[in-house]
């Protein structure tokens, strides 16, 4: 579709190769603006073959690895016409482009490139990105299953279907997701409660990694999830796409479409894009048995139009994400006679066959997001954003129909938050950028039926200032950051009618200071001190009753304090032509974390005893590594590892913390075979993963010894296929290939069943429109 | 300007919306408990004599929030004649709710996923009901920790089915024997086995786990 006029002017100027000892064969260059030879900050450089560049402030790019030949150098920025060019490369090479507007009004920068996509806060906590080659990989999971691929993240499972994303050992209330750009509120406080998230409307995961309150505000002690769609089209036509998955374990089928339109008015781009996605699937089968009542089926919805200029922008978005979960029948074992039972089982005694039927006990969440947002470009260079987000997320929780034969749900909650979100940023000349802002959030939770959280409501707010200054090789970044949280519950007293309204306030003064320094264009160090904090949640404070597929009885602790975590992480980056490796450590001190403490009391009810389960807070300390890294063996062959490694202790006693993730290993080797014309981009992927057996657990305080270690193998391999003039990509993945048996500590239904048989998943991603190149 | 002053609107109707909550929140609904299975009344008559009629009563109320009291077992007592047959049934109560709400009739209709099991205490028989380990108790007024040695002499049969293809008692009614005079506890469960009812004990999960005081005279 080369439609686009293509105006390059590639001043080709051959400078001496300074070194040829490392064999580092380089190419940099200089993207300008045709008119102004101006430089252009953002604009996406690739080369087939390398990967893609960012244009720093003065337009700048540099490729290394560079092999004598030919490459198609492409180049894109919004607003511009994109570039497409075949160069010869001989030896180091400079060059320069220049790019013309691609509409007749807006001759200039539509969104306001910036290096980091993310946000240009904070570059040095540790992030990692999913997107491209490597989303297709996982599209369609459920966002928790999808992160796991990143060092350091795992998930808190609740059987086959329920994923929490974990990051460093920490979940629920101590991180935060934002999806498009909103604080995602879902009752996170519950270990079975998963984010309420379609992965097929993102086209990038990021995930930052250690105390990031600064920016993002309470709760992101351990680190902040970024969910965004793609950015809304600039160029006018229609395109889109159609997604197709189907999983051979659980006979999950799913179909996610989008359609997306930009027109050029007079003064502006108007947009629209419309996205939906279904799935369904049926019992998952371990490698012995089927686990009865183990479907979910989920449809969603979303739709975006956005208005977009070189100084001002508006945008609505709308989605909705529907989901029904079958709760594993095996599990249901509520007292510690029911438990101990169902622990001593080698395998479930529930009917083990395959069906798509969902019965009770079954939860269904629907979540609405409604987002007006606006930015506004001034002519000091300062931009302002603004966002306002309402979200209601309904859950309801159905238990075994009980003998009265009501038909409501056990558990029904209702949390209607709004959210208004106003960031300030100017670039302040000498390497200088700041942001100022603010966040406010409030909530109203209400329940009915039975009583496990109470109805409340909530303010909260916080201002923030951030701070960078890059100079050279050197950035340094600080942030100070001030909230305040008010909430009031509201509950009948347990022995009169009267209503309670206990309240809670809590406000902290959070601080963050890094740097970041660039040794060689291979090698980057870079390092961050930070706090973070989270008022005591809900369930923390208030819970009274029982967890019912826990034999826990849970009992809140109105006098629990905030938890404040201190976290010092430091990252090493080092790439060169074959070889990448980034290494990543954190220590995160807290001040008052929270948890649920066995005690020895037992509390009888009429269906047996239970242990009583008490929040305290006490000391504790996470420290910890990631790492990964890849080396090229052939051109075509790669190596890749992966490390995560955590260790977490309870300072206060002197003992280990429950529910800590196990050491993980992953290995994986890469086949890249040379394709053709009408077969792009072939490859086949092996990889191994071992999980550690999770030895540092307290003693006395589970019921089962963790499970043991296990490694699993994995399969994927994919390409671009063109049939019929219409390109298609296509990817299989294997997981558990050997079908292998094993138990996941980090699984809450590890009591009671082994995990998921071999897998296989059948991806087709066919484009349409003008992004079918 | 006009620009600046539509994001000064925009701010000003976030600000507005904001601030315009209703207060639904403050409005508590009343706990209405999943299972509330609140009294346990069992049933004895003699068969020989219909006046002579024995009623134990297990009893354990919710709070506000749905949470459970203290067990009421000042009348879970059931003072029986030595060397007697009784026939037996179980009645239980939802007191959760107005007006009160005959559980048992709910069970007889759906006696194809529940099963009663009848564990005289101490025995010297196989356990019907797995004795609690570990950390599990006994239902109150049975002490966990056994306090006499010598068994109690009373047997209990269920004498009613249910209407799965393969038939197997329910057990809300029983015939009670009761031998030489002795002392002890009945402790009574209620096993809910949806799709998963074979006669035995383990399947499923306790629906209701009530204890009484025994002695035979």
């Amino acid at each position: 579709m080369n439609k686009l006029i293509v105006v390059i002017s590639l001043v080709m100027t051959l400078l001496m190769p300074i070194s040829g000892q490392n064999g580092t064969q380089l190419l940099s260059g200089t993207v300008i603006e045709n008119e102004s030879n101006k430089p252009l900050d953002g604009a996406i450089v690739s080369i087939e073959g390398l990967g893609s560049k960012i244009t720093n402030s003065k337009g700048q790019f540099i490729f290394s690895g560079l092999k004598n030949g030919s490459y198609i150098l492409r180049v894109t920025y919004i607003g511009y016409k994109s570039i497409s060019d075949t160069i010869k490369y001989v030896g180091k090479k400079e060059v320069s482009i220049s790019m013309i507007p691609n509409m007749e009004q807006i001759r200039e920068v539509v969104v306001k490139g910036k290096k980091q996509d993310v946000d240009n806060s904070l570059n040095t906590l540790l992030t990692n990105e999913i997107k491209g080659v490597e989303l297709t990989k996982i599209q369609g999971k459920a966002l928790g299953e999808a992160l796991q691929s990143i060092p350091g993240v795992s998930s808190l499972q609740t059987g086959p279907a329920i994923f929490k994303p974990v990051i460093h050992g920490l979940h629920s209330n101590r991180i935060l997701i934002f999806n498009n750009g909103v604080r995602q509120e879902g009752q996170q406080w519950g270990l079975e409660h998963a984010p309420e998230i379609d992965t097929y409307a993102a086209q990038n995961l990021s995930v930052v990694k250690g105390a990031a309150s600064i920016r993002y505000g309470a709760d992101a002690i351990g680190g902040v999830i970024l969910v965004q769609p793609a950015p809304m089209p600039v160029e006018t036509g229609i395109t889109g796409g159609v997604n197709l998955l189907a999983s051979s374990n659980s006979r999950l089928g799913a179909v996610s479409a989008n359609l997306q339109q930009a027109f050029n008015l007079k003064s502006g781009i108007l947009s629209w894009r419309l996205q939906g996605t279904l799935k369904k699937a049926g019992n998952t089968r371990t490698p012995n048995y089927y686990l009865e009542n183990t479907g979910f089926r989920e449809s969603d919805f979303s739709s975006q139009v956005a208005y977009q200029n070189r100084n001002f922008g508006v945008e609505t978005y709308y989605s909705q994400f529907n989901t029904d979960i079958g709760v594993f029948t095996g599990s249901h074992a509520s007292s510690i006679a029911d438990l101990q039972a169902a622990i001593s089982r080698p395998e479930p005694i529930t009917p083990s066959y395959f069906s798509y039927s969902i019965d009770r006990p079954h939860q269904t969440i629907n979540h609405d997001l409604f987002k007006v947002s606006s930015y506004y470009n001034f002519k000091n260079d300062g931009r302002l954003e603004i966002t306002y987000a309402r979200q209601q997320n309904l859950r309801q929780e159905y238990d075994y129909i009980p003998l009265t034969g009501r038909l409501n749900p056990e558990l029904y909650l209702k949390l209607i938050t709004q959210t208004v979100d106003v960031v300030y940023k100017q670039n302040l000349g000498g390497g200088f950028e700041s942001m100022l802002g603010i966040n406010g959030m409030t909530q109203s939770n209400v329940r009915q039926y039975q009583m496990l959280i109470p109805n409340f409501r909530n303010y909260n707010g916080g201002v923030f200032y951030i701070d960078k200054w890059t100079h050279d090789k050197l950035t340094l970044e600080a942030g100070l950051r001030y909230d305040f949280s008010w909430m009031r519950a509201y509950m009948l007293n347990n022995n009169t009618l009267d209503i309670m309204t206990p309240l809670f306030v809590s406000k902290n003064l959070s601080g963050s200071i890094g740097a970041q320094y660039q040794f060689t264009p291979n090698l980057s160090w870079s390092i961050n001190a930070g706090s973070a904090w989270r008022p005591p949640s809900i369930n923390e404070l208030l819970s009274n009753g029982v967890d019912l597929d826990a034999g826990m009885y849970m009992e809140g602790n109105k006098d629990l304090k905030k938890e404040v975590a201190y976290n010092v992480s430091s990252s090493l980056q080092y790439t060169n032509n074959r070889l990448k490796i980034e290494l990543g450590l954190y220590n995160t001190i807290f001040d008052g974390y929270i948890f649920a403490k066995p005690s020895l009391t037992i509390i009888k009810d009429v269906r047996g005893s239970y242990f009583l389960y008490n929040y305290t807070q006490v000391n504790a300390n996470f420290k910890g590594l990631d790492f990964s890294g890849s080396y090229d063996l052939t051109h075509a062959l790669t190596y890749s590892a992966k490390m995560s490694l955590l260790y977490a202790w309870n300072k206060t006693i002197h003992d280990y913390l429950q529910q800590i993730p196990a050491n993980r290993f992953e290995s994986n080797l890469e086949w890249k075979f040379n394709g053709s014309k009408t077969f792009k981009q072939p490859y086949i992927n092996f990889g191994a993963a071992y999980t550690a057996k999770q030895t540092r657990v307290p003693s006395n305080s589970d019921y089962a010894e963790p499970p043991a270690a296990y490694y699993l193998l994995n399969a994927s391999a994919g390409a671009s296929v063109k049939i019929f003039n219409q390109m298609i990509n296509i990817n299989i993945t294997g997981n558990n290939i050997l079908n292998k048996a094993y138990r996941d500590y980090m699984d809450r239904f590890r009591y009671f069943s082994d995990e998921a048989g071999s897998n296989y998943s059948l991806r087709i991603n066919i484009p349409l429109g003008k992004s079918n190149q | 300007m006009k620009l600046k002053k539509t994001s000064l609107l925009l701010t000003l109707g976030a600000l507005t919306l904001l601030s315009a909550c209703n207060d639904e929140e403050t409005h508590v609904s009343p706990t209405i408990a999943n299972e509330a299975l609140t009294t346990v009344q069992y049933k004895l008559t003699n068969t020989t004599d219909p006046t002579d009629t024995v009623t134990g009563q297990w009893e354990q109320l919710l709070d506000n929030n749905g949470n459970p009291l203290p067990v009421d077992v000042s009348k879970a007592n059931l003072n029986l004649k030595a060397n007697s047959t009784y026939s037996a049934e179980i009645v239980i109560w939802d007191k959760t709710q107005t007006p009160v709400f005959n559980v048992s009739d709910e069970i007889k209709e759906r006696a194809n996923y529940h099963l009663f099991f009848y564990q005289p205490l101490p025995t010297d028989t196989t356990y019907v009901i797995p004795a609690p380990t570990g950390s599990d108790t006994y239902p109150d007024p049975i002490p966990t920790l056994l306090t006499l040695t010598a068994k109690l002499n009373m047997s209990i049969t269920l004498t009613d089915h249910d209407t799965n293809t393969q038939q197997y008692p329910v057990g809300l009614t029983t015939l009670v024997k009761t031998g030489a005079a002795s002392t002890g506890w009945l402790r009574i469960v209620l096993r809910h086995q949806p799709n998963v009812k074979d006669g035995t004990f383990a399947p499923g999960s306790t629906d209701l786990d009530a204890g009484y005081n025994v002695t035979i005279k």
